[in-house]
């Protein structure tokens, strides 16, 4: 994948298949195959314990960064969460710096002194995953703001989940997003769970999209589990945002598979397999091939490369990674300051 | 070069407009900058001659203001982002110690976040213990950020400039005690490179480390003690993050008795670190353990008769130096 | 009702008692006639009796000293408080005189004062870091000074005025490559030192700058005692004058000793054959009368060949540390000169370069500032090697003792008759003999020998030494 961005040609109220080429779904599921990938193999590499630290993984949420990231380009800015493997790929980042940095070595994105939660690509336009819950917002609309101040026609998105939508940050961006009517789309990814807190239990609505109305935002709810609704959706934000118009927030009802972090984390039972079963049920890249199929639009020998394409490109970069050399322990104090 | 008198607060003023005329990527965003000039005066006349796209009012919202001027900077714009006052860094510690100072490093060396945030700090004013505080030992303490005190008009003019041009996150403290304090300032601008201590009086008795407002106290309590026969050689670090190591502790060296003295919290204030670093290198040249001046371990007082006794000044320094000096 | 323990007067002329021990302690409960402490005098030490009942409260610490009739402790009854409880950490810190400091035995040097060095209770001396630098430095006993500084803590104002009082300086001043006696110790040091009973103006300190550590406190420790005191005048002979230890004097005795304790000490005596170098000087006389040229005495001449044999045997050019033996870069010669009532030691620097002419012209010039007690301390410092004579005296061998800090020392005896043997023939000749005393530690007997060979080698060649 050279660039993000297809060809945004939809614009109906209805996501179908129709209207969107071949090439807008491939491009789309190439995005969600990635991320499945990548997050399926670091955490079968995170719970055999070859990896320090620990991950938080988006398998399950593949159809909100994959439909997100198709409607911008490579001068847009993206700030991400905790949980921004997904991001990371659907807007473009390579797999080896990627698997290289969750090592902690030298050719990792972050040259081994970030991890997880801090791998960036500023060449694409990804401003970074985070480790504080809600920081990214006022940081995204920070870029939006430069490019606002530029009137270089760029735009900000920045993702959050239901648990961060309590934070002050959120609220403070909006609002100042709002007031300032910056060019940035608030993509809240709403899994159900504020770590291991249900959302019954986080707070008294049930869409989060309802909060934008408080600051004066429009707003809207989609299907988490289909990457062109999401596109859909994320598109008509950023026409908006593009065209001066402010901020939009965008819910996608989306779930994860996995746990919190890792794969099956801490073990201890918070969800019912029931529940996980019914929204695999729906998975994203199922639906998506399925339909596609159906409608005659694309085919599985295409899908089916895509997959291999992925597998082998894995491969390559975990061996990558592996062999990538550790860190100069002499140089720990290094870029503390820009000189 | 004219060299003419203005406040401390104008020359600040005037560092900022320089660079902005100087750089296109320098905006100043924070509350009541841009309509109202500032509720210090700050940021007077610059919305006329810069307009609104550069002279951002925002809400009430330090995590959002200062989290735009992460973003904007990541992205090579230049924010000044004002909080006002430097208690309120609280409310938004995480965009400036986990966000701001740490991106560089966590990315690996692939960002930069060349912002600056001016503070209003400093106690004396009845203010209350919320509008009070001198925080400096939390944000020196904290790799990634570099921290200026300026003590005069000249110093807040050329901390300023090299503050706005310098690529890192900068905490511009200014003391709202000294905003209108006046000094010989010159017309164009020059930049106080950040690391160099000024020796604003030299002595050989007793060395005085002051820092920020205190380096105006120190100074009058030299004047005073020269009086009574003691020779004071005064040092203003200016910068406490970088800090001039090297010039404090060659004057310990040749005073061999060392005070130093700030508005801030006795313990775990930055005289805490200063000693440290004076007896790590100049241990042999000590005759009396080094001495910290500075406030009790309380909150600030609102009571004028308690914040006198409370904050250090000429008086207590004075007396802090005929203590050190004393023999039988 | 509270009852005062005043230190009772022991004798007419008691001026003071140290708490040698509590034999009570705090909180027992005492009867009449128990004893409550040992206190000790410059004469004797004796028990103190309680003279109530009550519960005891030392308020002094053991080891403090006070004059008679001060308050050292309360009974109490019940459980009453003393009436000015004083807290335990201002416990008066004055000087307990060390053990072997006995009466007659008084340092009465430039800060002389009735108390010795600011000690806290259990003799440990109180002294910034800069003081102790600048004493170790200027080879001040800081026991000696009596501390201004809070809590009787000797700063460095301190150590300079006695410096300023002191007569003609301090004699043999550390040079800048020997080790000074009473160097810059750590607390941990000190208070190794203090455990041991060590005194620490005695000690060398084979650390860097000269700092002591620990190993030099051991070792001192294992050493042999302190210098013996004078015998109490209560036994033995009745003293007469008095002469007392003056900043020169008591510094002379230390280095001495110190110098004696530290090094393995020996001398070798050697036969110089000097006839042709009286030859010589007798012609440069007549040539260079009234030419004002300075004709260089034996003594110049012996400076000069040791300056040059030093450059061949350099272990007798260096100084012993803890890590080996360090061969000096540089020839710095220490010539002896006796003044009055003492000795001081002028250094003519770069001996190894300097001609005979400028050799000669500097020990003239040092000679008369040393008797004129205006040497500087920059010219008393440094000696790499010194050279003493004994000739005019009429002393032939004689063992000088080594330098703290050197690994040789040069004696040069008088010049007397000799005899050289050609076959069955003798002939007269002029003979003197040289004493070398060096440090076995660094230098062993042939390489002394050597060095001997050397010098007295150059002398016999005299017309080699007039060259360069």
């Amino acid at each position: 994948m050279d660039q993000a961005g297809g060809t945004a040609t939809a614009t109906g109220d209805v996501p179908t298949v129709e209207g969107f080429g071949a090439d807008d779904l491939l491009d789309l599921h190439r995005r969600m195959v990635r991320i499945r990938i990548f997050e399926t193999e670091a955490g079968r590499l995170m719970e055999s314990g070859l990896l320090p630290g620990f991950l938080h993984l988006y398998v399950g949420q593949e159809a909100v960064a994959a439909g997100a990231m198709a409607t911008l380009t490579d001068a847009d800015q993206i700030t991400s969460t905790h949980r921004g493997h997904g991001h990371a790929v659907a807007k473009g980042a390579k797999f080896r710096p990627m698997f290289a940095e969750l090592f902690g070595r030298v050719d990792g994105y972050c040259h081994g002194r970030g991890g997880s939660m801090h791998i960036n690509d500023l060449s694409i336009g990804m401003l970074g995953a985070n480790g504080i819950v809600g920081a990214g917002l006022p940081i995204a609309v920070g870029a939006a703001f430069a490019s606002w101040y530029r009137n270089d026609g760029g735009i900000a998105m920045t993702f959050f989940g239901d648990g961060a939508s309590n934070i002050g940050a959120f609220h403070e961006a909006a609002n100042m997003a709002a007031v300032l009517k910056l060019p940035v789309v608030f993509v809240c990814e709403n899994n159900g769970y504020a770590e291991f807190t249900p959302q019954a239990k986080h707070m008294l609505l049930t869409d989060v999209a309802d909060r934008a109305a408080s600051y004066g935002m429009p707003s809207e709810v989609c299907d988490g589990m289909d990457a062109i609704a999401v596109r859909q959706a994320c598109q008509r934000a950023v026409d908006r945002a593009r065209a001066g118009e402010g901020p939009t927030l965008v819910e996608a009802k989306t779930y994860r598979y996995y746990d919190h972090q890792g794969v099956k984390g801490l073990r201890r039972p918070y969800r019912t397999e029931e529940e996980v079963e019914a929204w695999k049920k729906r998975d994203a890249i199922e639906l998506l091939e399925a339909r596609a199929a159906a409608d005659g639009v694309a085919d599985a020998d295409a899908f089916a490369r895509i997959w291999e394409e992925t597998w082998a490109d894995s491969a390559d970069a975990i061996a990558f990674a592996q062999a990538s050399p550790q860190p100069d322990p002499s140089t720990v104090t290094r870029n503390v300051y820009s000189d | 070069m004219a060299v003419r008198e203005l406040t401390y607060v104008k020359a600040y003023n005037e560092a900022l407009q320089q660079v902005m005329r100087e750089d296109e990527n320098v905006f100043v965003v924070g509350e009541d900058v841009a309509g109202y000039g500032g509720v210090f005066r700050m940021y007077d006349g610059l919305l006329e001659e810069f307009g609104d796209r550069r002279m951002i009012d925002t809400p009430i919202s330090e995590m959002a203001i200062v989290g735009l001027g992460v973003g904007a900077a990541s992205r090579g714009l230049r924010p000044v982002v004002d909080i006002m006052f430097m208690d309120f860094l609280a409310v938004c510690l995480d965009q400036v110690v986990n966000q701001a100072a740490k991106m560089k490093f966590m990315f690996g060396g692939e960002v930069r976040v060349p912002m600056v945030v001016t503070v209003a700090s400093g106690a004396g004013l009845s203010a209350g213990a919320q509008h009070s505080q001198s925080l400096e030992a939390w944000l020196a303490h904290t790799p990634g950020l570099k921290v200026a005190m300026p003590s005069s008009a000249y110093d807040a003019k050329g901390l300023m400039v090299t503050a706005v041009r310098d690529d890192n996150p900068v905490i511009m403290m200014l003391n709202k005690k000294l905003l209108g304090a006046k000094g010989d300032v010159p017309e164009e601008p020059y930049a106080i490179p950040f690391g160099e201590a000024a020796t604003l009086r030299e002595g050989t008795d007793v060395t005085v480390v002051a820092l920020g407002r205190m380096a105006v106290e120190a100074v009058a309590a030299a004047e005073q003690l020269a009086g009574e026969g003691i020779s004071v050689e005064v040092i203003d670090p200016r910068t406490v993050q970088p800090l001039d190591t090297e010039t404090i502790v060659a004057s310990a060296r040749k005073t061999n008795r060392i005070v130093v003295v700030h508005e801030a919290v006795t313990f775990g204030g930055l005289g805490a670190e200063i000693s440290a670093q004076i007896q790590e290198t100049a241990f042999d040249y000590l005759d009396a353990p080094v001495m910290r001046v500075g406030a009790p371990f309380s909150p600030v007082p609102f009571s004028p008769v308690l914040e006198n006794t409370y904050v250090p000044d000429r008086a207590t320094i004075a007396d802090g130096c005929r203590r050190i000096l004393k023999r039988s | 009702m509270a009852q005062e323990v005043l230190l009772p007067k022991l004798g007419l002329t008691m001026e003071e008692g140290t708490i040698v021990e509590w034999v009570a302690k705090a909180g027992d409960v005492v009867k009449s006639g128990d004893v409550l402490l040992v206190i000790g005098t410059d004469k004797v030490d004796a028990e103190v009796e309680a003279e109530g009942d009550g519960r005891f409260e030392p308020v002094v610490a053991a080891g403090t000293s006070h004059p008679p009739g001060a308050l050292i402790a309360w009974l109490l009854q019940g459980d009453e408080q003393p009436p000015d409880h004083p807290s335990e950490a201002k416990v008066i810190a004055q000087a307990a005189p060390a053990a072997g400091d006995v009466g007659e035995l008084q340092l009465t040097g430039p800060a002389a004062r009735a108390e010795v060095g600011a000690a806290a209770p259990g003799g440990r001396l109180l002294a910034s870091p800069n003081a102790k630098r600048i004493a170790a430095e200027q080879g001040i006993d800081l026991r000696a000074l009596r501390g201004s500084g809070p809590g009787g803590r000797i700063v460095s104002e301190d150590v300079e005025e006695a410096l300023a009082s002191a007569p003609a300086g301090p004699a043999v001043a550390a040079s800048a490559e020997a080790v000074p006696s009473g160097g810059v110790a750590s607390p941990l040091v000190r208070r190794h030192a203090a455990a041991l009973g060590v005194d620490l103006s005695r000690v060398s300190g084979s650390g860097l700058g000269g700092r002591i550590r620990r190993a030099d406190v051991a070792a001192a420790a294992g050493a042999a005692a302190e210098i013996p005191a004078a015998v109490p005048a209560a036994a033995g002979p009745k003293a007469g004058t008095v002469i007392p230890m003056t900043g020169m004097r008591a510094a002379i005795a230390r280095n001495m000793h110190a110098s004696l304790q530290e090094m393995a000490q020996l001398t070798h005596g050697y036969e110089a054959e000097v006839g042709a170098l009286l030859a010589l000087r007798d012609h440069l006389k007549r040539e260079w009368a009234g030419t004002g040229l300075r004709v260089p005495t034996i003594n110049d001449f012996v400076v000069r060949a040791a300056a040059h044999a030093l450059l061949e045997h350099p272990v007798l050019n260096a100084t012993v540390r803890d890590d080996g033996i360090h061969l000096l870069e540089e020839v710095h010669v220490g010539v002896a000169v006796a003044i009055p009532d003492g000795l001081v030691v002028p250094v003519i620097r770069d001996a190894d370069r300097r001609g005979l002419v400028d050799i000669a012209e500097q020990t003239q010039e040092l000679a008369a500032t040393a008797r004129a007690g205006k040497l500087t301390l920059t010219q008393l410092e440094g000696a790499t090697f010194v050279v003493t004579a004994l000739g005019s005296y009429g002393v032939d061998f004689f063992t000088p003792v080594v330098n703290p800090g050197n690994t040789g020392i040069l004696g040069v005896g008088r010049i007397r008759d000799g005899v050289r043997w050609e076959g069955e023939v003798p002939h007269r000749t002029s003979v003197l003999t040289l004493s070398l005393s060096f440090d076995h530690r660094a230098v062993d007997g042939a390489p002394a020998a050597e060095f001997l060979r050397t010098v007295s080698g150059l002398l016999a060649r005299p017309h080699l030494l007039l060259a360069g």
